[in-house]
């Protein structure tokens, strides 16, 4: 199985989702 | 980061086919627009936008994959819910009880589903069976103190 393929840009994600019918699982995260 | 369930299969594939993976990362020294736009306090903070990119349902601090599938399976059900997609928001409830019924959004989706039901069959004995349904399977949860009031009414009433 391939990684996760991430999206690092909002406005691209929600594009994305518009075109793909899905909902956008957003990751804050912090490299501590 | 929420290392764990990303090196997990399972989750792998589930949020490649459910969702858009979205990643932000986090500066504390130096606040995004992003940060404030949706208020980052701690990490991880894990949300679920609609198409808008508005939020529906959020996580904060780690959460092991066991419950973040269901999180998001949730996050799911209540971006339907929020868009008055009923039937397929009750569907994605029942997803969870039924195939993760030990996950800790259970009760909360019990609930979810109850409510969903009400409102697309306007049959108030929905709202009773997610008093029933609460209290036999998580009479120690907050949801089923929450759904209390709903014992009151009858179990085949219709409005």
């Amino acid at each position: 199985m391939a990684e996760i393929q991430w999206e690092r840009d909002f406005a691209s994600a929600v594009t994305r989702a518009k075109k793909e019918g899905k909902p956008v699982y957003h990751d804050f995260w912090f490299e501590g | 980061m929420n290392a764990g369930p990303y090196s997990n299969e399972q989750f792998q594939a589930f949020v490649q086919e459910q969702f858009i993976p979205l990643k932000t990362q986090v500066f504390w020294d130096k606040q995004s627009e992003l940060m404030e736009r949706f208020t980052i306090k701690w990490t991880p903070t894990l949300i679920i936008h609609d198409k808008e990119g508005r939020e529906h349902h959020r996580m904060v601090g780690f959460v092991p994959v066991n419950d973040l599938i269901p999180h998001l399976m949730f996050g799911k059900g209540k971006v339907l819910f929020d868009g008055d997609h009923l039937i397929k928001s009750i569907e994605a409830f029942r997803g969870i009880v039924e195939q993760y019924p030990d996950a800790g959004i259970a009760p909360e989706a019990v609930y979810y589903r109850g409510v969903a039901e009400y409102k697309r069959y306007h049959d108030a004995a929905a709202l009773r069976r997610i008093y029933d349904a609460l209290a036999a399977k998580y009479p120690q949860s907050e949801w089923a103190r929450r759904a209390q009031p709903y014992s009151q009414i009858p179990a085949y009433a219709e409005v």
